[in-house]
C-alpha cells in the first residue's frame, strides 16, 4: 500500500473514490430514477481528486490528537469512560503527593515539623528514584493500572470493531498508525509519570528557595531520573501496545499487561527469596527498569546480577514488543475480526 | 411430559440435575474453546515448572553446611578466620592484626571529666595531651588513617602561638613542639614521661603483647560449630558450644553483653513452650549462642517448608488465584450478552439465578481441576525429592491440599465477584475489575509481609493466604518452632517472612479455627456475591 | 397438549424504553396454527417477542404464556421454542452437538437429547451436515439449525423472529415448508417478517404492528377485503398507454386511469381481484403490447399506508 502511494511528500495526487472536503461543490451524484423502471444500471463515475494532500505530519497529528484530547473531551475524540478519566486524574494527583508535602514543609517555616517533612520528601537520589521507580505504591498500584487503562483499548478496539478501516482507507500508512498510537499512549503516560516527576523536582527547588549551587549539584541526578522515567514510559507503552495488538478486547489487553508486570515480578521475588538468585529479575520489566534507574541515579543496586543483563533484557523486551506490534499491525484486517 | 415417553420415576430433581450438568458442561466446553484459557493455563504450568527447576537445582546441590554466623570468613586475608581473630581480640579488617601479631592491651584512662589529669609512665598512649617526654619511640609512626602520630624522626614543627587546646587545637595524629620543650600531641604514640590531659579531653594507655606464632585454624572449624541444644522443654537452655559467647579463655577483652536476653543467666537460650501443645511459642537467645547449627538437620527442612509455603502463597493463591478469574470469569455471562448467544440459554426452562450458579460452577470445574492437577504435580515431585529419611514426605500432602483448597476458594470468590460485576455493570465492569485486580494484588503482597494489618482484611487474597498459613500450622505444627528458630538465631531460611502464624484464630491460636474462619469467610463471600448476581440478573431486562 | 390456556395472551401491554415506545397498548390472543407478525423494522415485533419470552417486563398490561407470566416464571419455556433473529451461534460446536446440548438444557438425558437432536435435524433437512461445525454452515443452514434447536423439545408454541431474513430463495422455500409443516401438525407458530409476500406464502393469519400499535389482526384476505373501500392501483408498462386506457376505462370495476410517466398506465380500482380477472382479457382484446404488469399496492408499505391513513 505504501509503495503504490507516495504520500510521504507534501503534495500528491491520489485516485480517490471520495473527496475530502474541497472540490465537492461541483460533485455529481447519480440519483436513482423512478423506481418503477425495471432495473437500471447506474453509471459509476469516479472523479480523480486533484486537491492538495495535507502534509504527513498533519494527518498523523490528527490521529494523535484524537487519542490524547479524548482524555479531556470525548466530542469527536476517542472516548475514555468517566471512570478511566477519574482514575487517571486520581493517579496523577497521588503522584504529586510529595509536592503537597513539600508545600506543607515550606509553610511550616523553620520549625521541626517542616524540617522533618522536607527531609522525608525533599530531593535526594532515593526520592528522585522513588518518584518514578518506587515499587510501592507507584509501580505496584499506579503505573501498571494507568498503562492498562490507557493502552488496553488502543489497538484491540480497532481490531474488535473494525475501526482500523477508518485509518487504512485514508492516506495513513500502517507505520504512521502504529507510531501515532504509540506516541499518544506514551504522551498520556508521560504526562502522569514524567511530568509529575518534573513538577516534583521544580517545586522542591521553588518551595525551599534553593540556589544555583543546589541546582548544579542535583541537576545530573534529575536528568538521570528523567531518563529513567522516559525509559519506563517507553517500555510500558511498548509492552502494553504489543498486548493490545494481539487481543480483541481492551480488558484482555489490560489484564495481560498487569499479569506481565506482576507475574514476572512475583516469580522473580519468589525465586530470589527461596533460592538466593536474583537473575530472574531480568524477566521482570519493572525490575529491569529499576536496576537501570538505580545506575542512572547513582544508587547502590540491590540486584546481584550485573547491570549488563538488565540493559540487554530491556533492549530485548522493547525489541520483541515492538516487533510483535509491528507484525500484528501489518497483518491487521481492515474488517471486524 | 408423557408425550416424550418419560417414566414417572423421573422427578423434577433428576431433570434439574441434568440441566445443571448441561450448563456446566457447556461452560466447560466454551472455556476449552477459548485460546486465552489455554494460554493462561500454559503460563501457569510454565511458572510451576520454573519453580521446580530452581527447587530441584537447590536440592541437587544439597543443603551444604552454611556458616550462619559468618565467623569462618577471613576478610583481611591474613590466614586466620574471623572466629579465631575474635578469640584473640584482633581485627578481621586489618591484615596486620592477627592472633600473635602483638595486640594492644588496654590498661587505664583519664576520662574527659576525671579530676586527676596528670600521669607518668612508659606506655603506649592514645588521646590528646601535653607531653613532657624522657623518651619517644620515633619508629612507632603512622598518619591520619591509623591515628598514630607521625613524629618525622623527631623533627616535628613548632606549635602556633597561644594556649594549646584553648586558642588552637592540634590536628589528628600530629604533634608539635612548644617553646618550653613539651609536646602537644593528639593520636597514638609510644613514649615515657609525664603527660597532662587537658580538661574536656581523654587519654588512654596500655601495652602491646609479645609477638608469637599461632597456628591458623581451618575455616571449617567455624562452620556448623554451635548446634541448637534443646530438650523440648521450657526454660533456660542452650550451650555455647564454640564459646564465642562465654569467651572463657579468650584473649580478647572487648566489652559485650553476654546476657542480651536479660534473664540473669549469661549465654543461654530461653525457650517458651506451650504446656498444652508442646509447641514452641517463642525463643529468646543470648547473642552468639546456638547460632550455627548443622544445616543438614535444620536448614534443609526449613527451606523445603519455605519453598512449599512460598509456592502456595505466591504462585498459587496470589498469581493463579487472581489471574485465572480475571481472564476466565468476567465473560461467563457478559460475553454471552455481548455476542447475543444468551438467547439460546435463556429461552430454556432454567431459572436465571440457577443459570448464574451453574455458569460459575462450570468455570470452577475447569479452574479447580487445573489447580488440583498442578498441586498434585508439585506435591509429588517436591515430596519425593525433598529432605528427610522417608521416600515420600507424606506430611507435605495436607499442606498441598490446603493450598489447593485455598486457591479454589479464592478462585470461587473472585469468579463470583467478577461475574457479578460483569452482570451489574456490563459497560464499566471491565475497568472496575482491573482496579480490583490491582487492589487485590497489593493487598495480597501486603498480607504476605504483614498479615495482621487490618486493611488487608478487605481483600479476598488475604483470606486465601490465611488458609495457607493456618493449614501449614495444622499440618506441620513445628513450623512455628522453625520460624522462631530462624528469628532467634538469625538464620536465613526465608521461613520467617514467608510464613506467619494465622491471624484469624479468634484469639485462641488454634490453626483449625483459623482454617474454619477463613474458609467460612470466602465461602460466604462467594455465596453472597453469587446471590447478588443472580438476583440482579433475575430482574434484568435483556435486550 | 390438553391445555385449557391459550398459548399467548397479551392484555393491553405497553413497553417503552425511556422516551421510545416499543409496544403500545397491544391486546391479542394467539392459539393454534401459524400466525404471521408483520411490520416494518422498528414496529415492535422483536419487543413483543421479548415480552413473550420474559426478557422484558411490560410497563403496563399483562403477558401470559400458557396462562403463566413469563417474567416471573420460566416454567412455560418448557413448551416454547424460540428462534432469535441474532446471528451468533457457538461456532465451534457441530450442529448435532449444538441441538443436543440445547435439548439437555430442557432436562433430557444425554441419549434422549442425541436421539431428539438427530430427529429434528432430519426434519429441518440438516442430517447430512450434522457433524460439521456450525461455523462452517451457510446462512440458510444456520437458520435451520436455529429452528432445529427450537424444536428439539417438541414445544407447543414456536416463535420465529425473522427466520427468512438474509436467506437465499432455496433456503427460504425449505424453511417455509418447515414452518407450514409445523402448523399442519397442530403447533402454535408465530413468525415475524417485514415482507408481506413471505408471510403470504406461509399463512393467512396475520398480526400487523406499526409503531408499536396493533393495526390489524386476522385473515390476510379478510383484512384486504376490509380495505377494498380504498382505491387499488395496477401499473402497466406499455408502448401506447393511452389506447390501453381507453380499453380499460369502460370496464367495471375500473373507475379511473392515470399516466404517471412516459410509457406507463395506472389503473385505479376498488376491487383488486375483479380487476385482475378482467386484465388479461382486455389486454388481449386491445392487441396492445404490454411489457409488464405490476401491483404497487401489494406490499406491506401500501397496506400499512391504508391502515394508518384509513384509521
Amino acid at each position: 500500500m505504501s509503495e503504490e502511494l507516495d504520500i510521504t511528500g507534501g503534495v500528491t495526487r491520489m485516485e480517490s473514490a471520495f473527496g475530502s472536503g474541497d472540490g465537492d461543490e461541483d460533485a455529481q451524484a447519480t440519483v436513482a430514477q423512478n423506481a418503477e423502471i425495471k432495473g437500471a444500471i447506474f453509471e459509476q463515475t469516479y472523479r480523480p481528486w486533484r486537491g492538495t494532500l495535507g502534509p504527513r505530519w498533519v494527518r498523523n497529528y490528527s490521529i494523535y490528537r484524537h487519542h490524547v484530547y479524548g482524555l479531556f473531551s470525548s466530542k469527536g475524540h476517542r472516548h475514555y469512560p468517566v471512570m478511566v478519566r477519574l482514575t487517571i486524574l486520581g493517579i496523577f494527583l497521588f503522584s504529586l503527593s510529595p509536592v503537597a508535602m513539600l508545600f506543607l514543609a515550606s509553610m511550616g517555616g523553620n520549625g521541626e515539623f517542616g524540617e522533618v517533612l522536607s527531609r522525608l520528601w525533599g530531593i535526594n537520589r532515593y526520592n528522585l528514584w522513588g518518584q518514578v521507580l518506587g515499587f510501592f505504591p507507584r509501580n505496584m498500584c499506579m503505573w501498571p493500572l494507568l498503562t492498562a487503562l490507557v493502552v488496553g483499548g488502543m489497538i484491540s478496539d480497532d481490531r474488535g470493531n473494525g475501526t482500523s478501516a477508518i485509518y487504512f482507507s485514508r492516506p495513513v500508512t500502517r507505520i504512521d498508525y502504529a507510531a501515532m498510537k504509540f506516541l499518544s499512549s506514551a504522551v498520556v503516560l508521560g504526562f502522569v509519570i514524567v511530568f509529575s516527576y518534573i513538577l516534583y523536582y521544580t517545586s522542591a527547588i521553588v518551595f525551599k528557595g534553593e540556589g544555583w549551587a543546589f541546582l548544579i549539584d542535583t541537576f545530573p541526578m534529575f536528568l538521570g531520573g528523567l531518563l529513567a522515567g522516559i525509559l519506563l514510559v517507553f517500555t510500558y507503552t511498548s509492552i502494553g501496545l504489543a498486548l493490545s495488538s494481539i487481543s480483541q478486547s481492551r480488558f484482555f489487553a489490560g489484564v495481560a499487561f498487569l499479569a506481565t508486570i506482576y507475574g514476572t515480578k512475583m516469580v522473580a521475588f519468589l525465586i530470589e527469596s527461596q533460592f538466593d538468585s536474583s537473575i530472574l529479575y531480568i524477566f521482570s520489566p519493572y525490575d529491569v527498569l529499576a536496576h537501570i534507574g538505580q545506575w542512572l541515579l547513582g544508587i547502590e543496586s540491590n540486584y546481584d546480577h550485573s547491570l549488563a543483563f538488565s540493559v540487554v533484557s530491556l533492549l530485548l523486551i522493547n525489541g520483541s514488543s515492538i516487533a510483535l506490534l509491528a507484525s500484528r499491525v501489518s497483518s491487521l484486517e481492515v474488517t471486524r475480526e | 411430559m408423557d408425550s416424550q415417553g418419560r417414566g414417572l420415576s423421573e422427578s423434577v430433581w433428576t431433570s434439574l440435575d441434568r440441566k445443571a450438568g448441561a450448563v456446566v458442561e457447556l461452560t466447560v466446553r466454551q472455556l476449552r474453546n477459548k485460546i486465552s484459557t489455554w494460554v493462561v493455563m500454559a503460563l501457569g504450568a510454565l511458572l510451576m515448572a520454573l519453580l521446580l527447576v530452581f527447587y530441584v537445582d537447590a536440592i541437587r546441590d544439597g543443603f551444604e553446611s552454611i556458616d550462619n554466623d559468618g565467623d569462618s570468613v577471613d576478610m583481611d586475608r591474613d590466614g586466620y578466620p574471623l572466629g579465631q581473630e575474635m578469640k584473640y581480640g584482633t581485627s578481621d579488617w586489618d591484615g596486620d592484626s592477627f592472633p600473635g601479631s602483638g595486640n594492644y592491651v588496654f590498661e587505664g584512662q583519664i576520662d574527659w571529666n576525671d579530676p586527676d589529669r596528670t600521669i607518668t609512665g612508659n606506655r603506649t598512649w592514645e588521646g590528646s595531651a601535653i607531653l613532657d617526654a624522657t623518651w619517644i619511640d620515633y619508629g612507632y609512626t603512622g598518619g591520619m588513617w591509623s591515628n598514630i602520630i607521625d613524629w618525622q624522626d623527631g623533627d616535628v614543627g613548632q606549635c602556633p602561638d597561644g594556649d594549646a587546646f584553648d586558642d588552637w587545637w592540634p590536628p589528628y595524629a600530629s604533634a608539635c613542639l612548644q617553646d618550653d620543650g613539651t609536646y602537644v600531641v593528639s593520636g597514638k604514640f609510644k613514649a615515657s614521661g609525664e603527660l597532662y590531659a587537658p580538661e574536656g579531653y581523654y587519654l588512654t594507655w596500655g601495652y602491646y603483647t609479645e609477638v608469637f606464632y599461632v597456628e591458623p585454624d581451618p575455616a571449617e572449624m567455624y562452620i556448623d560449630e554451635d548446634g541448637i541444644d534443646w530438650d523440648g522443654n521450657s526454660g533456660s537452655q542452650g550451650v555455647d558450644d564454640d564459646g564465642d559467647c562465654l569467651r572463657s579463655g579468650w584473649e580478647s577483652n572487648l566489652w559485650y553483653n553476654p546476657d542480651s536476653n536479660r534473664n540473669g543467666i549469661p549465654c543461654d537460650v530461653v525457650w517458651y513452650v506451650d504446656p498444652n501443645t508442646g509447641e514452641v511459642i517463642s525463643i529468646n537467645a543470648d547473642d552468639f549462642v546456638d547460632e550455627d547449627p548443622v544445616d543438614e538437620d535444620y536448614a534443609g527442612e526449613s527451606s523445603h517448608r519455605a519453598f512449599v509455603i512460598a509456592s502456595g502463597k505466591v504462585a498459587f493463591v496470589l498469581l493463579l488465584g487472581l489471574f485465572l478469574p480475571l481472564f476466565l470469569a468476567l465473560g461467563l455471562v457478559r460475553d454471552e450478552t455481548e455476542r447475543g448467544t444468551l438467547h439460546y440459554l435463556l429461552s430454556k426452562p432454567i431459572h436465571r439465578g440457577e443459570f448464574i450458579t451453574y455458569r460459575v460452577l462450570g468455570y470452577l470445574a475447569v479452574v479447580s481441576s487445573y489447580v488440583i492437577a498442578l498441586c498434585l504435580l508439585m506435591a509429588l515431585i517436591t515430596s519425593l525429592i525433598g529432605p528427610g529419611d522417608d521416600l515420600i514426605r507424606f506430611s507435605d500432602f495436607p499442606v498441598w491440599i490446603g493450598i489447593a483448597t485455598a486457591t479454589i476458594l479464592v478462585l470461587a470468590a473472585y469468579g463470583s465477584l467478577f461475574n457479578t460485576i460483569g452482570l451489574v455493570m456490563p459497560k464499566y465492569g471491565v475497568y472496575l475489575c482491573i482496579v480490583i485486580g490491582v487492589w487485590e494484588f497489593a493487598m495480597g503482597f501486603t498480607t504476605i509481609i504483614s498479615p495482621s494489618s487490618s486493611v488487608t482484611f478487605l481483600s479476598i487474597s488475604h483470606w486465601g493466604l490465611q488458609i495457607v498459613d493456618a493449614t501449614v500450622l495444622a499440618a506441620w505444627p513445628d513450623t512455628l518452632q522453625y520460624s522462631q528458630m530462624s528469628n532467634a538465631f538469625g538464620l536465613d531460611t526465608g521461613l520467617e517472612w514467608i510464613w506467619r502464624p494465622p491471624v484469624h484464630t479468634l484469639g485462641t491460636g488454634n490453626a483449625y479455627l483459623s482454617i474454619f474462619t477463613s474458609t467460612a469467610m470466602l465461602s460466604i463471600l462467594s455465596l453472597v456475591l453469587i446471590s447478588i448476581g443472580s438476583s440482579i440478573f433475575r430482574r434484568k431486562e435483556i435486550m | 397438549m390438553s391445555s385449557e390456556n391459550p398459548a399467548v395472551v397479551m392484555e393491553s401491554v405497553s413497553k417503552w424504553y425511556g422516551e421510545v415506545i416499543g409496544v403500545n397498548d397491544v391486546s391479542l390472543a394467539i392459539d393454534g396454527g401459524v400466525t404471521g407478525v408483520l411490520g416494518p423494522n422498528g414496529a415492535g415485533k422483536s419487543t413483543m417477542f421479548k415480552l413473550l419470552l420474559g426478557r422484558l417486563k411490560p410497563n403496563q398490561g399483562s403477558v401470559r404464556l400458557f396462562g403463566t407470566d413469563p417474567w416471573e416464571s420460566t416454567a412455560p419455556f418448557r413448551r416454547v421454542g424460540y428462534v432469535s433473529e441474532t446471528e451468533p451461534l457457538y461456532e465451534w460446536m457441530t450442529g448435532l452437538d449444538f441441538v443436543s446440548t440445547m435439548a439437555r438444557l430442557h432436562g433430557m438425558t444425554r441419549e434422549e437429547a442425541t436421539d431428539r437432536a438427530e430427529h429434528v435435524l432430519d426434519f429441518v433437512g440438516l442430517s447430512d451436515v450434522q457433524h460439521k461445525e456450525v461455523g462452517k454452515y451457510s446462512k440458510g443452514m444456520r437458520q435451520r439449525v436455529k429452528i432445529a434447536h427450537a424444536l428439539v423439545h417438541d414445544p407447543d408454541l414456536i416463535i420465529l423472529d425473522e427466520p427468512l431474513h438474509g436467506c437465499d430463495p432455496l433456503a427460504r422455500t425449505s424453511i417455509m415448508s418447515v414452518i407450514r409443516e409445523l402448523g399442519n401438525r397442530g403447533k402454535t407458530v408465530i413468525v415475524s417478517s417485514h415482507i408481506l409476500e413471505e408471510i403470504e406464502r406461509i399463512t393467512e393469519q396475520i398480526v400487523i404492528l406499526h409503531n408499536g400499535r396493533l393495526l390489524a389482526l386476522g385473515n390476510l384476505h379478510a383484512i384486504r377485503g376490509l380495505l377494498d373501500k380504498h382505491p387499488h392501483r395496477i401499473l402497466i408498462e406499455t408502448e401506447s398507454p393511452r389506447e390501453l386506457a381507453e380499453a380499460f376505462i369502460s370496464r367495471e370495476p375500473v373507475y379511473g386511469v392515470r399516466f404517471p410517466d412516459q410509457g406507463f398506465l395506472e389503473i385505479q380500482t376498488s376491487n383488486l381481484s375483479a380487476a385482475h380477472s378482467i386484465l388479461p382479457q382486455v389486454i388481449v382484446e386491445s392487441g396492445i403490447k404490454v411489457r409488464s404488469v405490476e401491483n404497487p399496492d401489494d406490499n406491506l408499505e401500501s397496506l400499512l399506508g391504508y391502515l394508518v391513513g384509513g384509521g
